[in-house]
């Protein structure tokens, strides 16, 4: 049965152009449909547009059904509690301060007695297992948790269809994966319908039913994933996008018979058809390697920041979050650090920034301990951070107020900000705010940048400008130490991968050595590839691999 | 979890009210004592690692006691002369009484706030008026957003150098910047709990309040009780069954059926907690025993 229709929608903001041009597509009842395309293709305007308290204002044409009504003429109570909608910010979507009042809330709204009110919170939280932590502040929840709670109380109001709008990207991947598994558990359980944009396509792509992709503000298909991903312009922003199986087969295997593969699964058993096995690394390669080697083994006498036996607590009562921790970064090194949730990872940049301080052992800053770096000369030419949430960093009302504050010298910078100096920085997108905060960071000109989840919220096309940026300053001699959530971004960018354990590191390694030895900790392009080539990591390396051992095999046969 | 967190917060409000009124308004020794025993013993009981309060309140209690013979000389049974003016019985007594009530509040207070915990006081509220427990509420989630949010600003800005502490104008700058750029972001990130309370239906119409307190059987009885109790003390008093001068020298009435009874409503009163909790204690420990 269809549930959701648009019709011929065009959209354009007040004085703008068309932001959605003649969009039309019908979801039936069940399907769960992401909604794909790059940034400023209109997603959340077309997000928005569904859910009538949260529709943009603007010129609007062409119609919006749930279930052969308008949109615009359902009841007030229709429009609330049957089309649910859950956003991007965790945080600050929460209205409430305790769980259960937070979980209350939709239906208060809908002036339901207290006693169905009850036995609807009490069933809901039995669903989502938040029944542990039902009585508890919600600021005492982790960032998963919170969006879970979300979504909860929303899926308390009994929604017929669910629609999200990158509900995933400020999370990290292990409770991104539990809230996409809790989705595709709402959808097989109650024939949910769902419509989600989201960035993290990896996981999504292969459990969802249909793909809708937008471009420009055009609609460019609504099919089946398989279908939409193979007829996907390879050189378009959103192939870079897709999952690792489907990147490699662009790549190799678009011609023939087989579909294109979209899960880690599927890639394998693709690999498997196309005869591959075992195939080395190329000689080559493992040279560049030792070259790489040797050139640490020759730096590694130049340690631009080191931990000795480092301990640190938050408090008298909490348990270390820091303990015996030992290591050394290399002058001109790009080093990752992974990890799980509250394994320590940010507090260990906070140390390394001067921010805390630890009650035992040393931190050493290019031959220097931490501790005599007098009135901020540590902040002068020397170390500098990017911090999780870069929207902290900005104290001014425009952009170039902002750079000017920091002293930033506009010439110096790797990239240009020019266009944007007139905006207020909050109102800049998440890749935006990104480089402006990287900007600010950079005018102290330090030798070493922390950055903690430089990659968090951003699509593909932002990660790599990201990835670019940090090769360009690395060649400047610039030292990299960077916490993050994201494997492949980590094998993309780093010279030396440590895994974080509570308080400390447990193993450090180049990222092929790293994630070619991990089993679960690694990418899926790791995963896909294990058995059939030795040490490839990223999709790149893959492909390259899989073109070599083609061209062999042509040439043995000739 | 103590047996008196179980009953209905409503309860317990018009519980503390009824005791510390009778120990506020009526300057009674024998009330006062009974009442500051019996919240000296619950607190024992209920509040664990608090003997630095008591030895505060003790202290506090001996300086009032102190301080009402130094300034008032009335009575006529002189203790000693202390520069040339008499220190008198009537007055330390009176001074006495004094301190017993106010750190008999004291107490009472102490015991109010650890049971009433934020949200059973939101309860409290909410049974007034729905919509202020609403922004209560959502007052309380964004002090501890803007308190968090804001040692994430000044954090990020020490590690970026740019939030100098060495002299106090600089901070007071720095705090100044800090703030008003948490004003927008609170505008800014205001949009968003907005869209999230509209998407969930609010404003379309009445709105019903939700709580996890419910009102029992239990916590009916136990309000007829208080009232009673305290009905009985307010008119015994009233009516002079526990009648008491302190100057021009001390005489405390003998109580007579009336003050007997005012006497005895009070000390039930001021016990029910302790007996509430020892007599569920006892009745749990007699189930174990059966099992």
């Amino acid at each position: 049965m269809e549930i959701l229709t648009v019709e011929n929608l065009t959209f354009s903001y007040p004085g703008g152009a068309k932001t959605l041009d003649n969009v039309s597509f019908m979801l039936e009842e069940g399907d769960f449909a992401v909604l794909c395309g790059a940034t400023g293709s209109g997603k959340s305007t077309l997000l928005r547009l569904c859910k009538r308290q949260l529709s943009p204002l603007g010129d609007k044409t062409g119609r919006i059904l749930y279930k052969k009504t308008s949109i615009d003429q359902l009841t007030d109570i229709d429009a609330a509690q049957k089309i649910g909608f859950v956003m991007q910010k965790p945080e600050q979507q929460i209205v409430c301060d305790k769980v259960w009042h937070e979980l209350a809330f939709g239906l208060e709204n809908l002036n339901m007695p207290q006693n169905d009110i009850a036995s609807r919170v009490a069933e809901m939280a039995s669903y989502f297992g938040i029944e542990s932590w039902y009585e508890k502040n919600v600021t005492e929840l982790s960032g998963g948790q919170k969006q879970l709670l979300n979504l909860a109380s929303v899926m308390v109001m009994d929604p017929d269809i669910l629609i999200l709008d990158e509900p995933t990207s400020q999370l990290d991947p292990i409770a991104a994966m539990d809230f996409i598994h809790t989705l595709r558990r709402l959808n097989r359980d109650f024939n949910l319908t769902i419509l989600i944009v989201e960035h993290r396509l990896e996981d999504l792509i292969p459990i969802c039913d249909k793909m809708i992709l937008l471009d420009g503000g055009r609609l460019i298909g609504c099919d089946n994933p398989v279908k939409i991903v193979s007829r996907l312009d390879r050189t378009s922003i959103m192939a870079g996008a897709m999952p690792v199986a489907a990147r490699v087969w662009y790549e190799i295997g678009s011609s023939g018979d087989i579909d294109c593969p979209l899960s880690v699964k599927e890639g394998r058993r693709w690999l498997e058809k196309k005869g591959f096995k075992n195939i080395k690394a190329p000689q080559e390669h493992f040279k560049n390697q030792k070259n790489i080697n040797v050139q640490h083994t020759e730096q590694r006498f130049e340690p631009a920041l080191a931990f000795h036996h480092v301990y640190f607590k938050y408090s008298r009562e909490l348990p270390d979050a820091v303990n015996d921790l030992n290591f050394t970064v290399n002058k001109g090194e790009v080093f990752c650090i992974l990890g799980g949730n509250g394994s320590g990872k940010t507090t260990t940049l906070g140390l390394a920034a001067g921010i805390y301080k630890p009650y035992s052992g040393y931190i050493s800053v290019l031959d220097k301990k931490l501790k005599e770096y007098k009135n901020q000369s540590l902040y002068n030419n020397c170390i500098s951070m990017l911090p999780q949430d870069v929207q902290t960093v900005f104290i001014r009302d425009t952009v170039r107020e902002e750079l000017k504050d920091a002293g930033v010298d506009e010439k110096m910078l790797p990239f240009d900000l020019s266009h944007l100096y007139d905006m207020h920085p909050y109102d800049l997108s998440g890749g935006q705010q990104q480089m402006v905060a990287l900007a600010k960071v950079l005018a102290t000109n330090p030798k070493i940048l922390l950055m903690d989840e430089p990659t968090k919220g951003l699509d593909a096309e932002k990660k790599f400008i990201i990835l670019n940026i940090i090769k360009k300053l690395k060649k400047t001699g610039t030292t990299f130490i960077i916490v993050t959530h994201d494997v492949e971004f980590a094998a993309l960018c780093a010279d030396r991968v440590a895994l974080f354990f509570r308080g400390k590191i447990v193993s450090t390694a180049t990222p092929e050595r790293f994630f070619a030895e991990n089993k679960f900790y690694t990418t899926a392009a790791r995963r896909m590839s294990k058995g059939f080539f030795e040490e490839a990591v990223t999709a790149d390396r893959i492909i390259e691999m899989c073109r070599k051992a083609s061209e062999q095999a042509i040439g043995r046969r000739e | 979890m103590h047996s008196v967190d179980s009953y209905n917060p409503i309860v317990i409000t018009v519980y503390f009210f009824a005791v510390i009124f009778v120990s506020m308004f009526c300057m009674n020794p024998i009330l006062l004592i009974i009442s500051l025993l019996c919240a000296v013993i619950y607190s024992v009981i209920r509040i664990k690692d608090s003997y630095k309060k008591h030895l505060y309140c003790l202290l506090l209690f001996i300086i009032v006691s102190i301080i009402n013979p130094l300034v008032s000389h009335n009575g006529k049974t002189v203790l000693f002369v202390l520069n040339d003016s008499p220190i008198t019985l009537e007055a330390l007594a009176y001074g006495v009484t004094m301190a017993m009530a106010i750190i008999g509040v004291i107490y009472w207070f102490s015991l109010f706030t650890n049971i009433m915990t934020s949200d059973k006081l939101l309860y409290l509220l909410g049974s007034l008026s729905p919509k202020l427990s609403l922004i209560i509420s959502m007052g309380i989630r964004y002090v501890n957003l803007f308190a968090q949010q804001m040692k994430k600003i000044k954090e990020s800005q020490t590690a970026l150098g740019l939030y100098k502490g060495e002299n106090v104008v600089d901070r007071v700058k720095g705090n100044i910047r800090v703030f008003s750029i948490l004003i927008t972001w609170a505008l800014e990130n205001g949009i968003t709990t907005a869209d999230s309370m509209a998407a969930r239906g609010y404003g379309i119409g009445k709105r019903s309040h939700f709580t996890v307190f419910t009102f029992k059987k239990k916590d009916g009885i136990m309000i007829g009780l208080v009232t009673l109790l305290l009905g009985v003390t307010i008119i015994s008093v009233v009516l002079g069954g526990s009648s008491y001068t302190f100057y021009p020298a001390i005489t405390i009435a003998s109580p007579g059926i009336i003050g007997s009874c005012g006497y005895a409503a009070y000390f039930i009163l001021s016990m029910m907690l302790i007996i509430i909790e020892v007599e569920e204690s006892l009745k749990w420990k007699y189930l174990q025993s059966k099992i």
